[in-house]
């Protein structure tokens, strides 16, 4: 029989670790990637697939 | 022996064979539920097409209709069959689908004889409860068929009310009764079923779309557009609370990132994977998925109906979008379908095809499962490349196609086909029409049977156990505080105006 993890025992075990400056980097990336693309996907789709606008 | 830690199998977690402490033991291994629904959806697709040569292999299928004299409210699905009577097709009906689901489990290695008892109440119960649901002081939802039913006041639920019901009973069974829920949990499998309906959904809606084959592809490419801006911002935000204000470690924050935002279940083991996690963590934060996507899938169908009811695709690709786990996403899409249609027919004199606006919502959802394998590939090379890379780990390439969702494969293809022989044969829409309509009927069982057993998975219990507070107010912090509102932006900005086809004569 294997016992069954408990919540609150691993979360009691997990450490503070700092957020990196990639980690940082990286969804800051992420976020302007993601509202450039906004823009860009938008245009593509009202311009190459209109569909009632 | 590295793979075999606290009883958990994770190669199975990692081909998306398994998703929870008790499915994942290293005791059995079957096919996968995923490409088990691939078969199955796919069987039945194919019995459907039996019209095409004249023969009605599914025409026993067992539909309801709204009642107020239960004794008239079933009936075999084609003409052929009405000797059949009502209990006669429901009895084929389960027949049929208890030898079909009995061979899939034996491909499972499930254990059978529980199994096909599971099966038979798991099926029974939800059909009473899609029975319910169309009791026309429930279901109807205009004047006009008020006074054709003799009613003086109806709930205008529709008769998709019976998913609702299915839902609250399975919700009961799950947190009342958990010798009974424990009983039948062999065949309480609703990924199975969810993912073997959107099998057979792919036929349903390519007859949609090869009706309005522009309309289509619009809805499809801005799906995928609105996936694209889920998965960049979305699991960026959440990812960055949960490290920052909430102190988790990484190998926490990037499961709990994938699950609260992206897909639920298979998004949080993927990552996981992707990460090197330990396997608990993705199943504990897949139990926490589960509950709040049934909490989403009571309300904000009915949200949705209220304030957009004049914006209906938004509201399907919002359904989509903010709502985790491919049964509770594609099961909202179909309760707003169906609520949505009713109140703009009641208040504006709208008449949308059904199917559409479920359309938008599966259209969303499977592109977010689609891209699962890719995100959790490039997490793993960025987790390897700049954050931290275990010893001896490797990313290869053949990941994508391992956590790939195969049940995908089965959509695309029933899809296809229909699309395909709607838009180069119209004049066989007629029989396309019939047989379509046959699979449904199983579709919407296994749609039933998805809602029944989501309820009964659904242990509310959990939101008790000590330490979840904190895994749960990051969860109800990032879906209410923003995914979901965001969600919502982004689909009004890529469906305003989109509107289903009108129901013509």
């Amino acid at each position: 029989m294997t016992e069954e993890p408990k919540l609150s025992e691993e979360l009691k075990k997990m450490e503070y670790e700092d957020l990196l400056p990639v980690e940082k980097k990286l969804i800051g990336y992420s976020l302007i990637l993601g509202t450039v693309l906004l823009g860009f996907l938008v245009w593509v789709s009202y311009t190459f697939f209109p569909a009632g606008h | 022996m590295e793979k075999k830690k606290q009883g958990i199998d994770e190669d199975k977690l990692a081909e998306g064979q398994c998703n929870s402490q008790e499915t994942c033991t290293t005791e059995k291994r079957g096919i996968s539920e995923d490409w088990l629904a691939v078969w199955i959806g796919l069987f039945i697709f194919l019995l459907s097409l039996g019209v095409y040569i004249g023969i009605d292999l599914l025409g026993f299928g067992i539909t309801t209709s709204i009642w107020t004299d239960l004794s008239k409210a079933l009936k075999p699905v084609a003409k052929p069959f009405a000797d059949l009577g009502g209990i006669g097709s429901l009895v084929a009906t389960y027949v049929f689908l208890l030898a079909v689901m009995t061979i899939g489990a034996a491909a499972l290695k499930a254990k059978i004889g529980r199994f096909v008892v599971g099966f038979t109440i798991v099926f029974f119960i939800s059909y009473l409860c899609w029975i319910i649901g169309s009791w026309a002081n429930i279901a109807v939802t205009t004047p006009p068929d008020m006074k054709k039913f003799g009613i003086t006041w109806s709930l205008k639920l529709t008769p998709e009310a019976g998913f609702i019901v299915a839902l609250v009973v399975g919700l009961i069974v799950g947190n009342f009764f958990q010798g009974f829920a424990g009983a039948i949990k062999e065949a309480v499998r609703p990924e199975l079923y969810i993912k073997t309906a959107i099998v057979i959904l792919g036929g349903f809606l390519g007859i949609t779309a090869a009706e309005k084959l522009g309309l289509a592809t619009a809805v499809m490419f801005r799906g995928l557009c609105a996936i694209v801006e889920a998965y960049l911002i979305y699991w960026a935000l959440v990812y960055y609370i949960a490290r920052k204000y909430f102190k988790f470690s990484r190998e926490w924050a990037a499961p709990l990132a994938s699950g609260i935002s992206i897909c639920g279940v298979s998004a949080a083991i993927a990552t996981g994977g992707a990460i090197k996690a330990r396997p608990m963590i993705p199943i504990m934060v897949s139990s926490l998925v589960v509950i709040f996507a049934v909490v989403e899938l009571l309300v904000l169908p009915f949200i949705a109906e209220e304030f957009l009811y004049k914006e209906p695709m938004v509201a399907g690709a919002w359904m989509g979008l903010a709502v985790k786990t491919d049964g509770a996403a594609v099961a909202s899409g179909a309760v707003a379908d169906s609520l949505i249609r009713a109140k703009a027919l009641a208040s504006e004199g709208v008449n949308y095809k059904d199917g559409w606006i479920m359309g938008a919502a599966t259209t969303v959802k499977v592109f977010i499962d689609v891209f699962i394998g890719i995100w959790a590939f490039i997490l793993a090379i960025v987790w390897c490349t700049v954050i931290e890379c275990k010893p001896g780990e490797r990313v290869r390439p053949g990941q994508i196609w391992d956590r790939f969702p195969k049940f995908v494969i089965g959509y695309v293809v029933t899809f296809l086909v229909i699309l395909y022989i709607g838009v180069n044969s119209p004049a066989l829409m007629g029989k396309t029409k019939a047989a379509m309509g046959e699979g449904n009927v199983f579709r919407g069982i296994f749609f039933t049977m998805t809602f029944f057993t989501i309820g009964v998975v659904s242990n509310f219990k959990k939101l008790w156990e000590e330490g979840i507070g904190r895994l749960a107010a990051v969860y109800l912090l990032c879906l209410f505080g923003f995914i979901i509102w965001i969600g919502l932006f982004i689909s009004w900005l890529f469906f305003h105006g989109v509107k289903p086809p009108l129901v013509t004569g």
